[in-house]
């Protein structure tokens, strides 16, 4: 208020100045041209100076040639201009994300960056623009400190996002807030990131306990974009086409050395030779170069943006779509379309009426990705032999191998589905100001999600004595008639159709406070009321028999099969909260800080004795740079604050005990169906209750040029959530969740930054983020001090644990130590069952004399120690360049796509086998008959997944701005961008980034890589 | 004024908190779930947990397997050595306490034990009729879970008032084997002495059934008298059938032979290999026995896992019906019909016939669904025990001749092939018979241990430790229970 009565003086002022000599007239704008009005202008060093109007428009007089011109503006980088004549002066300034007056989005309010005294890292839209993600989530990795993001490379997949490491071993994933309505991670798919205007990652307990049970994995708070009230509309169009590649293939033998390798390992077994003339075999087909192709990547998004006095709003439509570069777009694709509207209105003078609404649309198809099934799975094991087609055009069908594994191209051709998910959400607000700064509001957001899904399994043929063939060479059923019957039996082919619907709503009102009692004592208080539902229900439909095996035809309501052949089911949840919660912010004059945190919880998950719970904390922060003693030029800011408190995890089913209707029996060749318990209550299960400290440093050197922040956080969670293990003589019913279990988890985040101009016209931000986290599972008392993680392989192997006093889902087998070369090292080795020489020499951990499931260790850790984000943007006139550079490490990766049986394709590393003593010490001999099960979960396929990855490096020119002046655009610019340009690792793989639930992290079963993306856009903006 | 808002705005928060609180209360109707508070209010209630207690024994196909591989029958087979590790190590007697197939069989078996369990604890809420004669059911097929368990393990956790809940996870130890045993006659003279003759529906434990398994629990405690004073109530009251293969066809199904058959169909469609075995109504142990990658007529292409030796055929008399119709001649088959297959590990150019894949007896998931069923109490093995009984504890071995020569008559087609030796060449004569009757159907492991013969037959069988499988590693770190001998 104060400032718009200074710029309406200087207005006058200026006016009043007029028509002196020597006038200087120009408009200032920021960097995508919007005119900024109110923007300060100070000659230096003197006390002349005026602000731009409406339009951004200024006129200053009595400047003499050589002097400087300051121009400062809240929110934006001061930028000095040295006048060297008096043409139109046109000046564009740099949004100053770092500012110390900048406004960070969290719970239930905002609050000055100076001000904090919890943790926080913020991603403003500037970032997300460049980065371009597909999903908002993306944008975090190596922006934000603290933040662990690992993404796949399939398009529109879910990445892993862990705040401040590994808490607990039932769900991680931080609560996302999108203007205020709880969402969660799954709902960022459908979030244009183009709509975005800031992300706050909050990361302690003094910002998460705000929401309670739901904060203990850390908040995602997002503010979509909104329009500037009484500003012109602007409209933006941005267009991108770009090409997708996959930069790395992974060395298998060709058809030669694989024939040979088979004929070597036939006649080590003792077997006769396989293949009789291997000569002119030739090299055959790498699988891989079969199916993976160049595919594309095209988003277009146009908003319109502007308000009036009392109304302001932000209208966007967005368009992405990408193809899968394994297995290419008919099968593998992302498509998303947005609608976001968003308006904002004062209904009376007092009353301020909020809508947003969005929409979003995705329709997917999918193939089976980092799975044994999966088509790269198939491309690394299947045998190089075949032709991918034979000479009629069919799929190539291999003679050796028979099982499981098949020609990828066919299996390609042979996965049909689709995805269709239609989402709304969006929230309905009202704020009341009753008195000057008193404000009430009241909101309701929601989401709703309707998802259609169709998954088509055609009659297949992989060759006759295939086991995944369903069909006869020409696709029709195989008939099989029983020969004591006569009974004929056919396959069929299925379709599956399901329509899940979510929906979800949270009711909320506070109410925001703020005040000061005899100036210097600065309150800002929160109290509100939440009330939230969230639902769910499915139904599914099977069908056989659908005509011509074709997918045109794949429709339940098409199938010709007969009533016992349809089959249904259906499930549905819902889940109730109900909170009470508080803030208190106070400051004495700025200087000292300190702020309270209360919410009640009450939750329907919970347990009947323990249905309540209340999470409090509290900060302290001290801004010793506004200290009277305080006297350093150079450091001009300089806080320390501390926060300790608690936040929970709520992430279990009701529990009761329910009696299960599952189980059949047969008699007189009849199904029929009984019954059992199926679950047993723990009427006393309680939230996981996690307790966090955090202490930090922020600081300002040469002006703000340079920003300092680091911080030190250590958090223990108690009450872990577990289905324990109990005595397996209780049968196989579900047993209760307890909380039986704690962990530990401590880190260190570092970010600085430094913001300068030179030579009026150089422009450079950079930025450095470094993150360490270290997780620890202290105790888990359900008797065994561990719960399986995930596995791989047939028959399923589990390869991550949970276990106490180890790093959470840690790779656990067997340690190796090279190759017996002869009988009498085995001999003189711990008694390994099997072992001949040329086999793996593993390693008597436990020093018994034996080799057996007792020597099973850790063998590695699939997350990272720490994690470095590097950002560098340069502008120079109008041109603008940047780069991000991400790097991980200390994370292993696991090597699971290596199927190793007796027909299937092996890696190159097999040329170096061993064939006699002294051949080889790290690869063993090959053989039909592993008695020595070399094959074991071992270190043998343990690797350093550490990488350092440019991510983006992005190259923009702006065209100057008299060539379309008059033809009413105000900025367009184009770029040239690449994304995952260059990667740095020792990983064997494809990509050492494996993401998939977090007990899942760094096993590679031929996980989709992450393409580099070469990418041109244009912005427009009119 | 405002100051009269701001009172109303306080208030209006603190009432919607307190009348909320029970907003955040469950009630498992809401997801349509029938809880255990409301249960057993009807016949109906209690039948369906019955039919509940039979489904585990259509789990236990392994137990099939692991009678022949783990004796002198069969090799593992399968792909590669490392295929079916763990079946492969009991093929070799170097099976160690993390075997996944133990595992299972104990959790599946206490399974079982924690559903008939669970409707003795329920037995008093509602009385009908027809009670007794169904707890005769649950009493039989928690003595047969139990039975399994001794037959693997000897001394196992012995519980039967109820199904145990999470707190008595870690509290039990193991009861001495002849406890277990003695529960295991309780139970069966109970279901014996409740159990009707003829059942309404085939796949129901009968009072024969009971008697059976009685004689069985007996014979492998060496209680002979008592072992043929049960068999005695079952003789005569079935038939052989005349021709012997013709048992293990489809169309054989609870045949005349059959006292106790464990039930399969092929009509429930199933295709999810996560709820495999628990939830297909079909056999998965008959996929084991197939061959590989077959393509021909009759039978349908599967794992080849428990092969026979090649001994196990040579085994028997050229006259002798049994040999054809328990062992697939592969070779010979597919010289015949032009039948192709591949050889997969161990291979011995022999497959388990009576449990084979046939064309035509699966459905939607091939593996999961044939129909075949297990006949688990045949009436020949009823006359073989009670010869056996009546022999060894001399009893009378003209009886024991009678019923030896009964099944071998049915085998040669003729008396010629009758045994007339007694004493304990007869003993010998009925354990021979035994494997030529039964090999292949799961029982020659468990007889060869109980008669003292394993370590004669069993390549690397070591005494005074492979009598019995390991206790799974995991129920002895979370319960710490005992350990066996020797592993």
């Amino acid at each position: 208020m104060k400032s718009l009565l200074l710029s309406i003086l200087l207005c006058f002022g200026s006016i009043a100045l007029y028509a002196q000599n020597n006038e200087i007239k120009g408009t200032v704008s920021d960097r995508d041209g919007n005119p900024l009005p109110g923007v300060s202008i100070v000659v230096k060093n003197t006390a002349k100076g005026v602000t731009t109007d409406f339009d951004g428009n200024f006129l200053l007089s009595g400047v003499q040639s050589g002097e400087t011109l300051v121009f400062s503006y809240l929110g934006f980088m001061t930028k000095d201009v040295v006048v060297s004549n008096f043409n139109a002066m046109n000046v564009k300034l740099e949004e100053d994300t770092q500012s110390l007056e900048e406004v960070v989005v969290i719970g239930y309010g905002t609050q000055k960056v100076s001000k904090i005294s919890g943790a926080v890292s913020t991603v403003n839209s500037k970032s997300v623009e460049i980065l371009k993600p597909t999903r908002a989530e993306d944008a975090l990795q190596g922006q934000a400190s603290g933040v662990n993001v690992i993404s796949s490379g399939s398009p529109g997949a879910k990445p892993t996002v862990l705040i401040r490491g590994i808490g607990s071993s039932s769900g991680n994933d931080p609560l996302v807030v999108i203007d205020g309505v709880t969402q969660t991670l799954d709902d960022l798919n459908s979030l244009n990131p183009s709509d975005i205007q800031s992300m706050s990652v909050l990361k302690d307990a003094a910002l998460t306990a705000i929401y309670g049970v739901s904060g203990g994995s850390g908040v995602i708070v997002v503010k979509t974009k909104s329009g500037k009230r009484g500003g012109k509309t602007t409209f933006s169009f941005d267009s991108s086409y770009g090409v997708q590649e996959v930069t790395k293939t992974i060395d298998v033998l060709n058809a030669s050395e694989y024939a040979g390798i088979l004929n070597e390992a036939s006649s080590n077994a003792g077997e006769g030779i396989v293949f009789d003339d291997i000569s002119g075999l030739g090299v055959g087909t790498d699988w891989q170069d079969e199916i993976l192709v160049n595919a594309p990547i095209i988003t277009n998004n146009i908003t319109a943006s502007g308000g009036s006095e009392t109304t302001s709003y932000f209208l966007s439509g967005g368009y992405l779509m990408q193809d899968g570069v394994v297995g290419g777009g008919d099968k593998s694709n992302f498509n998303r379309a947005n609608i976001t509207a968003n308006f904002n209105t004062n209904i009376t003078d007092d009353f301020v009426f909020i809508i947003n609404t969005s929409y979003a649309n995705i329709k997917a198809k999918t193939l089976s990705e980092n799975n044994i099934g999966s088509v790269l799975s198939n491309a690394l094991n299947f045998d190089p032999m075949v032709s991918p087609y034979d000479s009629n055009g069919d799929f190539g069908i291999s003679n050796t191998i028979t099982q499981e594994i098949k020609n990828p191209l066919a299996l390609v051709d042979n996965t049909y589905n689709e995805g269709n998910t239609n989402k709304f959400f969006g929230k309905l607000e009202l704020q009341y100001d009753i008195i000057e700064n008193l404000k009430v509001s009241t909101r309701f957001g929601y989401t709703y999600t309707d998802v259609y899904s169709k998954n088509f399994t055609p009659l297949q043929y992989y060759g006759a004595g295939h086991n995944s063939t369903t069909a006869n060479e020409d696709l029709s059923p195989i008939i099989t008639i029983d020969a004591e019957t006569g009974d004929e039996t056919s396959t069929h082919n299925r379709v599956s159709e399901s329509r899940t619907n979510y929906f979800n709503f949270t009711y909320e009102i506070f109410g925001n406070y703020n005040f000061q009692i005899q100036e210097d004592h600065n309150f800002d208080v929160v109290v509100g009321f939440s009330l939230a539902k969230s639902t769910g229900n499915s139904i599914t439909a099977n069908a056989e028999d659908i005509p011509f095996n074709s997918w045109d035809y794949a429709d339940v309501s098409a199938a010709t099969g007969d009533a016992a052949s349809q089959t249904s089911g259906s499930w549905q949840y819902e889940k109730r909260n109900v909170s009470i919660f508080g803030r208190l912010n106070y400051d004495y004059k700025d200087k000292y800080l300190f702020s309270f945190t209360g919410r009640r919880d009450g939750s329907s998950s919970f347990g009947a004795n323990n249905k309540f719970a209340f999470f409090p904390s509290a900060s302290l922060g001290w801004i010793i740079s506004k200290e009277d003693f305080y006297e350093s030029s150079a450091v001009n800011f300089l806080k320390l604050r501390g926060s300790y408190g608690s936040v929970g995890n709520d992430n279990i089913d009701p529990q009761f005990a329910t009696i299960s209707t599952f189980p059949q029996y047969t008699f007189d060749g009849n199904i029929v169906s009984g019954s059992t318990l199926q679950s047993i209550p723990n009427d006393d299960v309680t939230w996981e209750n996690q307790v966090q400290y955090n202490v930090g440093v922020d600081a300002r050197f040469l002006d703000s040029k340079i920003n300092f922040s680091a911080e030190y956080f250590n958090k223990t969670v108690d009450d872990l959530l577990f289905n324990p293990t109990l005595s397996l003589y209780l049968g196989a019913p579900e047993y209760p969740t307890t909380n039986i279990g704690s962990t530990e988890s401590s880190g260190i985040e570092i970010s600085a930054g430094y913001n300068d101009t030179f030579f009026d016209e150089l422009n450079l931000s950079t930025s450095i983020n470094f993150t360490t986290i270290e997780n620890k599972v202290t105790a888990i008392n359900n008797g065994d001090k561990y719960v399986d993680g995930a596995g791989y392989g047939i028959p399923y192997t589990v390869l991550t644990r949970f276990e106490e006093g180890f790093a959470p889902f840690y790779f656990y087998g067997y340690k190796t130590d090279g190759i017996f070369q002869n009988q009498s090292e085995i001999d003189s080795h711990a008694t390994q069952d099997g072992a001949l020489p040329g086999d793996i020499r593993y390693v008597d951990v436990n020093e018994d004399g034996v080799v057996d499931a007792d020597d099973r260790t850790k063998i590695g850790d699939p997350y990272a120690d720490f994690m470095i984000g590097y950002n560098l943007a340069l502008n120079y006139k109008n041109f603008d360049f940047t780069a991000f550079v991400y790097a991980s490490v200390g994370g292993d990766v696991y090597r699971a796509y290596e199927r190793n049986l007796n027909y299937t394709n092996r890696f190159a590393g097999t040329l170096d086998r061993w064939t006699g003593e002294g051949t080889s010490y790290s690869e063993p001999r090959v053989t039909f008959v592993d008695s020595n099960n070399n094959t074991r979960v071992s270190d043998r396929y343990v690797e350093d997944g550490s990488y350092v990855r440019l991510k983006n490096i992005q190259l923009g020119y702006t065209l100057p701005e008299n060539i379309y002046k008059s033809s009413g655009f105000s900025s367009i610019r184009f770029y040239g961008q690449v994304k995952n340009a260059l990667t740095f690792t020792n990983y064997s793989g494809y990509d050492p980034e494996i993401s998939s639930s977090v007990s899942d992290t760094g096993i590679d079963r031929g996980s989709y890589p992450q393409p580099r993306i070469w990418s041109m856009g244009v912005n427009v903006k009119f | 004024m405002k100051f009269f808002k701001q009172i109303i705005i306080v208030f209006t928060i603190f009432f919607i908190g307190q009348s909320c609180s029970d907003y955040v209360d469950y009630d498992p109707i809401e997801n349509y779930e029938i809880t255990a508070d409301v249960y057993f209010q009807s016949e109906t209630d209690f039948d369906a947990a019955v039919i509940g207690t039979y489904d585990p024994v259509q789990w236990l196909y392994l137990n099939i397997l692991i009678g022949d591989i783990a004796s002198d029958n069969s090799y593992c087979g399968g792909e590669s050595a490392s295929d079916y590790f763990g079946l492969q190590q009991m093929d070799l007697m170097i099976h160690n306490p993390t075997n996944d197939y133990t595992t299972e069989i104990w959790k599946w078996c206490y399974e079982g034990i924690n559903r008939a369990n669970y409707l003795e604890e329920n037995k008093g809420k509602l009385d009908f009729d027809n009670k007794e004669a169904l707890f005769g059911e649950v009493y039989f097929l928690r003595a047969y879970y139990y039975f399994e368990l001794v037959k693997f393990f000897g001394d196992v956790p012995l519980f039967t008032e109820s199904r145990l809940t999470a707190g008595d996870s870690g509290t039990l130890q193991r009861s001495p084997v002849s406890e277990v045993y003695a529960q295991i006659e309780a139970d069966l003279i109970k279901a014996a002495n409740v159990l009707p003759t003829i059942q309404s529906q085939k796949g129901r434990a009968t009072k024969y059934a009971a008697q059976s398994l009685l004689g069985k629990v007996y014979l492998y405690q060496d209680k002979f008298t008592e072992a043929a004073t049960a068999f005695e109530n079952v003789i005569g009251k079935f038939t052989l059938v005349s021709n012997y293969g013709d048992q293990f066809l489809k169309s054989g199904e609870n045949g005349s032979e059959s006292i106790f058959e464990v039930q399969h169909t092929n009509t429930s469609n199933w295709y999810d290999w996560n709820y495999n075995p628990e939830g297909t109504e079909g056999n998965f142990g008959v996929i084991h026995h197939g061959p590989r990658n077959f393509v021909g007529p009759t039978y349908a292409s599967g794992w080849s896992i428990n092969v026979p030796l090649p001994a196990l055929f040579n085994s028997f008399d050229e006259d002798d019906t049994r040999r054809d119709a328990s062992i697939l001649d592969i070779v010979a088959f597919a010289e015949e019909t032009g039948a192709t297959y591949a050889e997969g590990y161990k291979h011995t150019g022999y497959y388990n016939k009576k449990y084979i894949s046939r064309a035509g007896e699966s459905g939607a998931q091939t593996e999961l669904n044939y129909l075949t069923n297990y006949r688990a109490i045949r009436y020949a093995d009823v006359l073989l025990m009670a010869a056996e009984a009546n022999n060894r504890g001399g009893v009378s071995d003209s009886k024991a001749q009678g019923y030896l020569n009964e099944v071998r008559r049915r085998a040669f087609g003729d008396t010629n092939h009758d045994v007339t030796v007694s004493g304990t060449a007869l003993t010998t004569a009925i354990w021979e018979e035994r494997n030529f009757e039964l090999s292949m159907e799961g029982h020659r492991f468990f007889d060869l241990v109980r008669t003292g013969q394993a370590s004669t037959f069993i390549e690397g069988f070591k005494t005074e430790k492979n009598e019995l499988f390991p206790i799974p590693q995991q129920e002895i770190d979370i319960s710490g229970l005992t350990q066996n001998p020797g592993y």
